[in-house]
């Protein structure tokens, strides 16, 4: 006790101080996080919020009806209604239903959707045609504000919706000129398709990068000299990948505007966060099993395929899908390669025209039609949580799959 | 530079074991690693169906000329021998020779116990696996985790990883997975000194098992180990070989007052 060490401390000014100064720097270094945290935030009920409207509808025509859940519950029960609601008798219902064309034309002429609230009551399926004019889009609060005086002052063939413009069918429409039937289709495949590309380019030179650098090559000079400039290239702006495809890969080699192109110039995009991440995997495998391997009399080769490529396979994995969700999001390098134009369908090959998400996204963005933001709104929702998912998947692989060695 | 040690040196023999019954013959040999030199004029026959202990204090090149038996050391850059290593009648480090033929033949073990991420099963027929064998796979991993003294507690999990198993059963892991190819010698380089007092007992006791059907070299630290388990015993000091002989007598007699200092604990 002669030091005071077990002494009641409490009193002690010192310590008095010290905890003060302890406190404000806990609660100093709270507030950036809350801060990112309540930005993100915004960010992201702001683009909900857009991704609802209110409408006033002037309907074209005998159609415009809305039908309750109770009576129909699927869409082509919901068309089998509007058709009859129509004047169609059972067998011409019938028969236009079983045609795929008369059905895909309607589709396109159509757009059929469960709306949470319209003037007749909560969750009804509303047939809206194309040739639908769109007499007010409001904001929600300001619709569910004004929603009773605009409910007085309809006209006879006029509608009043609360518009969900991200449902299930705007993952299956195709791009359109008219906001209430464009949708991300196009987009969602062309992102498939440059993606499902760009990694299988980008994935075997990334890894052999890696291999070669971390198992073959001489630690010398020149190594690192490679090393280095394979850290600076991820960390080039997109915009110059970009660039340099349009001028090699679009101009050079004449691939055009096309997929092929596109997911060549990706692939140098993410080859170096791949290669990178692929090398760390391997330096993280211990010299022991290269050890191991050898004393059983593998050769180099059977070395590197049996025991030190398996035990990367989670690093590689989550580097990876870290890469293609970073390929996922880019469109200013696609927008250099000419993912730009309008295109109305989905790519049928290496060669053909394509759409992404966030291209598709950025033209909605600078459409000047005011209904495009809130398509806009509903794609950057869907890209969202895309990202989401994939960085959900690269937490769980590494967590499911780390080597404790 | 050449250390003084080495210089006139003449090893201390003890009814040296004859051409025939040799496992490997290890003659003259010299290793360096860059300039350094770690092996001077090494010469020494492993027998055949016994347990070679090599000792010595760290730095003395033990595991050194325990990886020149299997030629491990060509994984380190820039080290150079001289000399000859012949086993089975033929110089291992002859140009014709494949130093991955030559492990396949030699069996090693490490100091930690080193299984790879992978099921048990994958781990044992792992270097049957690399000659190609595809068949009898089952039959040889019961055989090699039996003759580990594994068998009965692994048998019932042979799909799991085998880096859950503790740290004596992954050593006798590594050895059933070298011992799975029959290789007629088998190198361990400290197999116990990451072990507890009760994992090394059940090491020690199945390498006196082990040697019925296979030679073995054993380095280690621990001279009350090379006393238990080694038929002979090979001193190594400052990459010389100082005193080779059985086990018994070096320890009870040595000749060599650097042998006796070493076995009485006044250095290393």
């Amino acid at each position: 006790m002669q030091r005071g060490l077990i002494q009641d401390s409490s009193q002690n000014p010192q310590k008095q101080q010290r905890d003060r100064i302890n406190r404000v720097f806990a609660r100093a270094v709270v507030v950036p996080t809350v801060i990112a945290l309540a930005l993100i935030a915004v960010l992201l009920l702001d683009t909900l919020y857009d991704t609802v409207s209110v409408q006033v509808v002037e309907v074209t025509e005998t159609s415009g009806k809305s039908f309750a859940l109770g009576q129909a519950l699927t869409a082509d029960q919901v068309i089998r209604l509007e058709l009859a609601a129509q004047g169609k008798s059972e067998q011409e219902i019938a028969a236009f239903m079983s045609d795929p064309d008369e059905m895909r034309i309607f589709r396109l002429r159509n757009r059929v959707e469960l709306m949470w609230a319209t003037q007749d009551g909560p969750l009804r399926w509303v047939v809206s045609s194309l040739d639908d004019t769109r007499i007010k889009n409001l904001s929600l609060i300001e619709g569910l504000r004004q929603w009773n005086e605009l409910k007085q002052s309809l006209n006879e063939n006029q509608q009043l919706r609360l518009n969900p413009w991200l449902d299930y069918s705007f993952l299956t429409r195709d791009p359109s000129r008219n906001p209430i039937s464009a949708g991300l289709r196009v987009a969602l495949f062309g992102t498939i398709w440059l993606l499902t590309m760009t990694l299988l380019i980008s994935i075997p030179i990334g890894v052999g990068t890696a291999i070669y650098l971390e198992e073959y090559a001489p630690k010398n000079r020149l190594t690192r000299f490679i090393e280095v400039n394979l850290r600076n290239l991820a960390g080039v702006p997109s915009i110059v990948f970009g660039l340099l495809g349009l001028a090699v890969f679009v101009r050079g080699m004449q691939l055009g505007p096309t997929l092929m192109a596109a997911a060549l110039t990706m692939a140098l995009l993410i080859m170096p966060t791949i290669s990178i991440a692929a090398r760390e995997a391997l330096r993280s495998v211990p010299d022991s099993m290269r050890l191991a391997a050898y004393a059983l009399g593998a050769t180099k080769w059977q070395m590197i395929s049996k025991v030190v490529l398996p035990a990367t396979i989670p690093g590689v994995a989550t580097g990876v899908i870290l890469a293609a969700a970073r390929a996922i999001g880019e469109a200013a390098p696609l927008l250099m390669v000419g993912a730009a134009a309008y295109v109305a369908f989905i790519p049928r090959g290496p060669l053909s025209e394509y759409t992404v998400l966030p291209v598709q996204i950025y033209l909605w963005i600078s459409a000047n039609l005011s209904e495009f933001a809130n398509t806009a709104a509903a794609g950057i929702v869907v890209l969202l949580l895309t990202l989401g998912g994939l960085y959900a998947l690269a937490f769980w692989v590494r967590r499911k799959y780390r080597v404790e060695w | 530079m050449v250390q003084e040690v080495a210089i006139g040196h003449e090893t201390v023999r003890w009814e040296p074991v004859p051409a025939e019954d040799a496992v490997v013959q290890v003659q003259n040999l010299n290793l360096f690693y860059g300039k350094h030199q770690a092996l001077y004029n090494v010469s020494v026959n492993f027998p055949r169906n016994k347990i070679t202990a090599i000792i010595g204090p760290s730095g003395c090149g033990k595991s050194t000329l325990l990886r020149s038996l299997n030629r491990m050391n060509d994984l380190v850059p820039g080290v150079r021998l001289e000399g000859k290593v012949i086993y089975e009648g033929v110089d291992i480090y002859d140009t014709q020779v494949d130093p991955v033929e030559v492990r396949r033949h030699i069996g090693m073990v490490f100091q930690k116990p080193n299984p790879f991420p992978k099921t048990i099963f994958e781990n044992v027929v792992f270097g049957l696996r690399l000659q190609g064998q595809k068949t009898g796979l089952d039959e040889v991993a019961q055989r090699a985790l039996e003759r580990a003294a594994l068998w009965d507690e692994v048998k019932d999990k042979l799909g799991e990883i085998a880096l859950r198993l503790s740290g004596g059963q992954q050593q006798r892991l590594c050895i059933a997975r070298a011992i799975a190819t029959e290789p007629p010698l088998l190198l361990l380089d400290e197999p116990t000194s990451a072990l507890d007092p009760i994992a090394t007992e059940r090491i020690e006791s199945l390498l006196i098992e082990l040697k019925q059907h296979y030679s073995l070299v054993i380095v280690t630290h621990n001279m009350q180990q090379a006393a238990r388990i080694a038929d002979r015993t090979v001193f190594m000091h400052l990459g010389v070989l100082i005193e080779e002989g059985p086990t018994n007598q070096m320890f009870t007699n040595p000749r060599d007052k650097r042998t006796e200092a070493y076995i009485t604990g006044r250095f290393g």
